[in-house]
């Protein structure tokens, strides 16, 4: 083997370490991006203002508010009806002052959530280090970047240092050969969901994730962002792509991409990739063209079946892993869901397409197709919340928001919404809901709140018939809306 | 204003706690049982302590007034980088959660702010431990002794830099810790 072959992770691991304490780490590591929303950065700045110090480099510290901002259009302004959020959003505009911070405050027309943004601003880039206070921060590793989430503890030391501390992971490859079947039907989002079902919640705990592949190099750079954000729900500290010419052509030209952008894309192309002859501390492979549109039926995301099938039985499911077995019997009951019930039958009360998972321009569009010319199931609310303002605005430029509002969507303001509970946006104690984010904890939608994942058209379908379907036998318009 | 680094009643990296243990014979607890994302709008830590494992355990509370140990399956607080995780657990008096292994990022934050001693067993231990025993839990001999049955198991040890991070009281007292001893003239 070669001695010097290294991974794409490696490269930026060793092109961003400061220092390392002994041997075998931590090292320190320098962040390139820090970007900073209004939950996990309060204490944070309270503990730089009460030592006395500054942020290192504003210059390279970005803002947003998107966790608990109202998504009801009119109701985006201060004063905010809940209080606790109302506090939160202030603080984080004084900070931002404070400290010299660039905000895309409620009332920004770049105002929306921070991994949907920052690609979409041109702050994301190839072979950078990217930090946020949140897990999802794994999306910007779409670009080849190496994005990571920390707490708030950490949020603090990167912005008084703009270094991390971190034991180096090990390298994983994903590999994901073979072509999906189905265009428009099977997505990144079933690719995803395939993927952690198969390697489990914990499949990449200690490594960073390089998806790899003919399925992958097929990938809208927005499919990308899609796997790579829920590389999180499988354990991995971060997901990466290799940059090629749909991440350089992604980036060209945005808000803040820097000016020499051309030059970067240059260097990059000669060093952000796996060497031929690097190894992986660990490989999973995964067949792209056997993968069935899929749906959440439990209370993590790794609880995932074919929409074809039935909900399992928790033995069976088990396989003789008793904890597994446990952890199976309880989600049924938390889910309030029998074994051997057809994913197609199960009836359901909300929809929520939106997330920092399934929620930009490429989303909406496919979720469109499931429902133009269509009105959603009696007895169903359903809503789009897109993923940032600038996602909103080129939607509704196409007429995807008349297609939605026809067919009795909700129609938002763009945040993460119904994804965490943290705005108005719940679900009521046992309601049940298809959902494109990433999570479907117990009560992570509101408290006894349902959650089956499902991709974007999976959703949209399934608001109009009331229940999932299996949207490869649906009839959707081909080509672009 | 007092500063809020480190869990109230955390204990250190080398020390042995004795104490009463909760069990939640289960994989993946999650940030979102751990704590709902509806208080993470709440800034007073002891008022975030009431509402943890909300998601999971109505009687959370009143089995911690007799207990500081959380026994756990898997992949223990996977999920959300939310560091109010370990820090409602270490404000209900929590002090160290022993698990067959844990989410990366909860075991970052518990170490980084001292909250509480993220401990992992092995399956023997896992087994081997029922809510309501008591149990010491001693970091420096690497064990966890049940003293409701009298069985003795291993504890997989800190690394160097993680134990020296606990005892200093989290991460910015240790950064601070080696400042100072840096610059220390030589004797």
């Amino acid at each position: 083997m070669a001695q010097n072959a290294s991974t794409l992770f490696e490269k930026i691991w060793d092109s961003h370490e400061v220092l390392r304490k002994g041997a075998d780490g931590p090292s320190l590591l320098y962040v390139d991006r820090h970007m900073v929303h209004e939950v996990t950065s309060p204490q944070a700045f309270e503990g730089l203002r009460a030592n006395g110090r500054e942020v290192r480099r504003p210059d390279l510290t970005v803002a947003t508010m998107d966790h608990n901002v109202p998504t009801t259009p009119g109701e985006r302004r201060l004063p905010m009806a809940d209080q606790t959020s109302d506090l939160q959003v202030r603080t984080l505009e004084e900070n931002c002052r404070e400290f010299g911070i660039r905000l895309f405050g409620m009332d920004s027309p770049d105002q929306g959530i921070v991994h949907v943004i920052g690609p979409q601003l041109g702050i994301t880039l190839p072979g950078a280090t990217i930090v946020c206070g949140d897990s999802h921060t794994s999306t910007h590793g779409a670009f080849g970047a190496l994005a990571f989430g920390i707490g708030t503890s950490d949020v603090e030391h990167v912005l008084a240092s703009q270094t991390v501390w971190m034991q180096k992971p090990k390298s994983l490859e994903i590999m994901i050969r073979g072509r999906m079947s189905g265009p428009h039907a099977v997505t990144a989002k079933d690719v995803i969901l395939y993927v952690i079902r198969k390697i489990g919640t914990d499949g990449g705990a200690g490594h960073v994730a390089e998806y790899r592949g003919q399925a992958v190099s097929d990938m809208s750079m927005e499919q990308r962002m899609t796997i790579c954000n829920m590389s999180i729900e499988a354990g991995a500290r971060a997901g990466l792509v290799a940059p090629d010419e749909k991440t350089f052509e992604y980036l060209r030209g945005r808000t803040y991409t820097p000016e020499s952008y051309e030059e970067m894309v240059d260097a990059w192309k000669k060093t952000l990739r796996t060497d031929s002859k690097a190894s992986f501390a660990k490989r999973y492979e995964i067949d792209a063209s056997r993968i069935a549109p899929q749906v959440s039926w439990g209370t993590n995301p790794g609880m995932t079946c074919d929409v074809t099938e039935a909900v399992p039985d928790p033995a069976e499911y088990g396989d003789g892993d008793k904890p597994r077995e446990d952890s199976a019997r309880k989600a049924l009951q938390y889910m309030g869901l029998e074994p051997g019930t057809p994913m197609t039958e199960i009836p359901l009360d909300r929809v929520f397409i939106g997330s920092c998972t399934n929620a930009r321009l490429e989303d909406l569009i496919e979720a469109s197709r499931a429902v133009r010319g269509r009105k959603i199931a009696r007895g169903v609310r359903a809503m789009v919340v897109p993923g940032s303002q600038a996602v909103k605005r080129s939607a509704e430029e196409m007429g995807l928001d008349a297609i939605f509002k026809d067919a009795g969507f909700e129609w938002r303001e763009s945040g993460c919404s119904m994804c965490l509970g943290m705005n108005p946006d719940i679900l009521m104690p046992g309601e049940r809901c298809a959902s494109t984010s990433n999570r479907n904890f117990e009560g992570r939608q509101g408290t006894g709140g349902r959650t089956h994942l499902a991709s974007p058209v999976m959703a949209a379908a399934a608001a109009v018939n009331g229940h999932f379907v299996d949207v490869r036998e649906m009839d959707m318009p081909d080509g672009t809306v | 204003m007092e500063r809020r680094k480190g869990g109230s009643r955390s204990m250190s990296g080398n020390g042995a706690v004795t104490s009463g243990v909760i069990k939640y014979a289960r994989d993946n607890i999650d940030t979102d049982v751990i704590i709902p994302g509806q208080y993470l709008k709440i800034h007073d830590y002891a008022e975030l302590a009431t509402h943890a494992m909300e998601g999971l355990d109505g009687d959370f509370h009143s089995k911690a007034k007799d207990a500081s140990f959380i026994v756990a399956g898997r992949n223990f607080g996977c999920g959300s980088s939310r560091e109010h995780a370990p820090i409602a657990l270490s404000h209900s008096g929590i002090k160290a959660v022993a698990a067959l292994s844990f989410a990366r990022i909860f075991y970052r934050n518990a170490v980084d702010g001292a909250f509480l001693l993220p401990i992992e067993i092995g399956e023997d231990a896992y087994e081997g431990t029922s809510e309501g025993d008591v149990v010491t839990i001693d970091v420096k001999a690497g064990q966890l002794r049940n003293e409701t049955t009298g069985k003795r198991y291993e504890i997989k040890p800190f690394s160097e830099i993680i134990g020296k991070i606990i005892d200093a009281g989290g991460l910015f007292r240790y950064g601070m810790q080696q400042k100072q001893q840096q610059q220390q003239p030589e004797s």
